[in-house]
Parts: structure tokens; sequence; C-alpha cells
């Protein structure tokens, strides 16, 4: 019977059902065995209102849309440029950094390729790159700045880590600094290779010039002190991450609208429409897997799992390998969000009976999510950097090839070096 | 995007469709606006003026489902929910209209039973008559999940039997979605 169900909601989902929808079945069927009163299951859903930090997911969504919507793409990438774009390989870098904070303010959403790919690509085709190194990097860096905060995957995953009461706890701003040095490792990986790779070709490059940076900078000025009050302020400690949602929001409706005026007041009802439909798509799935989580919990079925798992791995070591190969084919597969909400709460109690830290998982988790944005054949960033520069899917994942070694590289080393991420935290 | 998708601005644009439709966007910016200014302003207001109302922090939770609910009413609107779509997408004729009934079928029949048990917390709050926050009740800020649940069904109902295109028959591309 249970294999039955199972078979079922594969061959939904497989049909396209959304996964909300799956979820609150499994919900609804788990507490109906189980005798509950299904009106339980609604009452779950609504602790979605006892969440203080899920605040901070519209909030930061709003905001990111806005930023993609306005002008302040194209005077990240100048001021990235004055600053790095004298280096061999510069306007790489360029690309590279001005990504990841992007992307860190919008999630990774497909927003960053969208919105920095219309100025990056064609600065970096003019400029000599070739086009399938340019490709793989935009590529690439659409998920890249995922480990840095204050990105939603990383407010997410501590949502639902928290629901499931680990030992130690996990904080959303143990999180954050958690992933810092792994996300700047990534960072400077793929800035040397973009180094070497755009050194070794002769790029048209350009002198550093200070009062090109001044400029730069003063065109920026509503913009510079975004990252730094809300970053600084989270991982100095002054901001909880639902206040830093708040002011981001605050600040970044009144500099876009009021001040710069660079979306029109009649614009902004489809830029609210576009930014909660992604809200809401998540938050539905959230909830209906709040019902879920509780389920899962009563009847142990992680406890079940793990003791199927234990009597065929016994080492930590092949239990994260497999564990890898696991993530990254789902992660592929539920692009992002979906793939944290429902992983977690299954995976998540099986890894710390394997004595894995639930910090250092969420790093681990949210770095194999983020290579699994490009991982062939189904990686949602290959499909919108298709769309978007006009290439074959094929094409695009060829360009990939390199970028995805050094990320796979990236993620074997926080997997099994738990130092990288805890040193800050714990 | 979504504007050139939406079946309703065509030749039917100006229907009962299109008035509910701007309504529901109109509402949409009013409560991503409230949650903006009343979260933002709260934390001017505790750290300039060292003041703050006790009931914005219960109001700002109750908005976060109010605009959910409306972004998954919006989602189910522009066929934006998450889901696998590869193989829908290869479909063509039959086979497509047979695989949509199954798979939006499905959802609206879980949403009707999700709005169905929603009204069933409505209404077991409504005895209790609990406060959220100010002078409202808990079951006041509960009704944005039968509503949302239950017009989310119909859209579900509406493109399972093709009354509503599926999106990915549109020109949609991937960029659509992000």
């Amino acid at each position: 019977m249970i294999w039955l169900i199972a078979l079922a909601l594969l061959l939904l989902a497989l049909a396209g059902a959304p996964f909300f929808a799956l979820i609150a079945t499994v919900a609804l069927l788990g507490l109906n065995a189980s005798d509950y009163d299904l009106i339980i299951a609604a009452a779950e859903f609504f602790r979605i209102t006892d969440v203080p930090v899920l605040i901070a997911i519209p909030l930061f969504t709003i905001a990111g849309y806005l930023l993609g919507e306005s002008k302040a793409p194209q005077r990240l990438v100048r001021l990235t440029d004055a600053l790095f774009g004298w280096m061999p390989g510069g306007l790489a870098v360029v690309a590279l950094v001005s990504c990841a904070l992007f992307t860190a303010f919008t999630g990774a959403t497909g927003v960053t390729i969208v919105a920095l790919g219309a100025v990056l690509f064609p600065a970096l085709v003019h400029a000599r790159y070739p086009t399938r190194f340019t490709l793989g990097l935009i590529t690439t860096s659409g998920s890249l700045g995922l480990l840095f905060a204050p990105s939603l995957p990383l407010i997410i995953y501590a949502v639902v880590a928290q629901q499931l009461n680990t030992t130690p706890p996990v904080g959303v701003d143990d999180l954050f600094r958690a992933g810092l040095l792994p996300g700047l490792m990534m960072l400077v990986l793929l800035a040397i290779y973009s180094v070497w790779s755009g050194g070794r070709r002769a790029q048209v490059r350009v002198k550093f010039s200070a009062r090109e940076a001044l400029a730069a900078a003063w065109d920026a000025r509503w913009e510079i002190p975004l990252p730094v009050v809300v970053v600084g302020g989270i991982y100095g400690g002054w901001f909880a991450p639902s206040e830093a949602a708040a002011v981001t929001a605050l600040y970044v409706s009144i500099t876009v609208l009021a001040i710069r005026r660079e979306i029109s007041l009649s614009k902004v009802p489809q830029v609210c429409r576009d930014a909660m439909v992604l809200v809401g798509a998540i938050l539905v799935i959230l909830g209906c897997a709040l019902a879920l989580t509780n389920y899962l919990i009563d009847a142990d079925i992680p406890g079940q799992l793990f003791e199927v798992i234990r009597e065929h791995i016994s080492s930590r070591f092949v239990f994260l390998l497999v564990l890898i190969v696991f993530l990254l084919f789902f992660g592929m597969l539920l692009e992002g969000y979906p793939a944290i909400i429902i992983l977690v709460p299954i995976v998540l109690p099986i890894a710390i009976r394997y004595g894995v830290d639930p910090v250092h998982f969420g790093i681990m988790f949210l770095a194999i999510l983020q290579l699994g944005f490009f991982t062939p054949p189904l990686g949602m960033n290959l499909f919108i950097s298709s769309y978007r520069f006009d290439r074959p899917v094929l094409e695009v994942v060829r360009a990939c090839v390199p970028f995805f070694f050094i990320m796979l590289f990236c993620v074997l080393v926080i997997t099994f070096w738990p130092w990288l991420s805890l040193v800050l935290v714990r | 995007m979504a504007e050139a998708n939406d079946p309703e601005v065509g030749a039917r644009a100006r229907g009962v469709w299109y008035v509910l439709h701007r309504a529901e966007d109109a509402l949409l910016t009013l409560l991503v606006a409230a949650l903006v200014l009343i979260a933002g302003g709260q934390i001017v207001l505790r750290s300039g003026f060292n003041s703050g109302l006790d009931w914005t922090e219960p109001l700002l939770r109750c908005l976060v489902l109010w605009v959910a609910m409306f972004g998954a009413m919006l989602a189910a609107r522009e066929d934006k929910h998450l889901g696998v779509d590869a193989i829908p997408r290869m479909l063509s004729g039959l086979p497509r209209i047979v695989v949509r009934l199954l798979a939006q079928g499905f959802a609206a029949v879980v949403c009707g039973l999700l709005a169905w048990y929603s009204v069933g917390l409505v209404m077991l709050e409504h005895e209790s008559q609990t406060i959220a926050f100010a002078q409202v009740p808990i079951w006041v800020t509960q009704l944005a999940m039968p509503l949302g649940f239950g017009v989310m069904a119909i859209r579900f109902a509406l493109r399972a039997v093709g009354v509503r295109r599926n999106a990915a028959s549109g020109a949609a591309g991937p960029a659509g979605e992000a």
C-alpha cells in the first residue's frame, strides 16, 4: 500500500503536480493514519505565523526584485569594474564579485543571471573573453553568493532545521557566520581560475583610474551603504536577520522609488506580484512541510531510515560521499528552495546520527545545492542562461565544465573539512 | 512577461476576471507596502526613538501569512508553483491534456481539502475568540487560509480542464519563471 502511494505521488510529481500539494498529501495521509483530526494539518500550516524570522523572506525578496528592476546592477558592475578591472582577468573577477553580492541579496532564483548577465555578458565578450568562458562564468556566478548573508536559502535552512530541535540548535546568525569562509573559498578559487584563464589570453585591459573609481562610487552612493550596513550589521551582531530585512526593504524602497525614481510607481504592482509569487510559492511549501515535519518526527521516520542505512553504511566518510551524490541529484531536480524544505527534515536527523554538526551540514547542503543549480541535465541556471543569452543548452553545459569541477572541489573541501564552516561559529 | 501569458488580456480582457485580478494585484501591493512600512518603521521607532508598539510584531507575522497566501493564489493564476515541469513541457496533444488533467486536478483536490480543514480551524478559533493583536481575534487572521486555498483550488481545477491555458504551452521561456 505504502509503495503504491509512493509510486502514485512520484508519477504525479513527474506529471508536474506542484510540490506543496504533494507534501500536503503525504502529511494528510500520515496524520490520518496516526488517527489525528486533519484540522491539525491546517493548524500546523498556520504555524507560519509562529516563526518570526520568516518575515525576512518577503522583505528581502521585494528588496531584491526592486534592486533587480532598477539600474543598481549596472552601477554595481561599474563600481567593481573600477576597482578590479585593471587586473588580468579583472572583468571576470568583477563578474564573480558583483554576482556574489547580488545573489546574497536576491537568493539564487535566476534573478542574478537575468539582471546582471544583461550587463556582464556583452561587457565580457567586448573585452574579448571567449564566449564559452563567459557563458560558463555567468552561469556559475548565478548561484554564487548563496553562502553569504543575508541569502534566503541560509535563512530557510535555519527555519527548517529549527523545527527539528537539533542539538546544538541552528541559529540564522550561526549559518551566516558559517557560510563566510566556504563562500570566500569558492569566490577565491573561481577568481584564480578566471585570472589564470583570462590572463593567458590577451584581453583588452584598462589601467586603474582613481577618478573613475571615485565617480563610480559616487554613482553608487545610495547602494554602497546597503551591503555595509546590512551585511556588517548581521555579521557584527547588531541586527537580527528579520531586522536587517526590514531595514533593507525600507531603504531600498525609499532609494529606488523616491530618490532615484528608476521604477515608476505604476510598475510597482507588477514588481510586487513577481516577487510575491515566489514568496507565496516558497511559503506554501514551507507551511505544508511544517505539517509533514511534525508527522515525520512523530513517526520517527528519520530514525527508521537511519537503521536501514546503517546496515549498509557504517563509516561517516562513505555516508557523506553518498550524501553528496544524493543531494546533487535532488538539488538539480528540486531547484533550490523545495530541496531545502523537503530534504532537510529527512536527511538532517540522519546526518546528525552520523555525527555531522547541523550548522556544518547546512553549509554543505547549500554548497551542493549551489552546484546542483548548474548540474546537467536539469540544473535550472543552465536553462536560464541558455534562454537569456540565446545559446543552445548543450553549449552552456560544455561551457560550465571547468567551473563545475572547481565548485565540486569546493563542495568536497567543505564536506570533509568541517573546521572551515565551524571555526567562526563554535 | 506574465501579462503576455495572461489569457484574460486578450479579447475578453475587460471582463469580470480582469476586474477581480486587478483588485487582487492592488490588495497584494497594499499588503506588501504595509509589510515594508510597518516592519521598517518599527525598527526606526525602536532604534531612533526607543519606543514601539507591542502589537506590530504579531501584526507583521499575520501579514506574512496573508502575503504568502496572496502570492500563492497568484502563483496558481500564473502557473508558477514550483514543481518538476520538464515532462509536461515535452508533451503535446492528448498526452499533454491527460497529464495536465492529472497533475492540476490533483492540486485542485488537495487545495480543496486544505481549504476545508482551514475552515475547520477558523471555526475552532472562532469559538475560543483568542485575540491575536490589538482588537483582532486570531480567527480573522486565519481567514487568509480558506480564502487562499479555496481560490487556488478553483484555479487549479480550471487549468485541469483546460479553461486556463498552461503557461508551459505559451511563449514563456525559463526566464519567465525567474
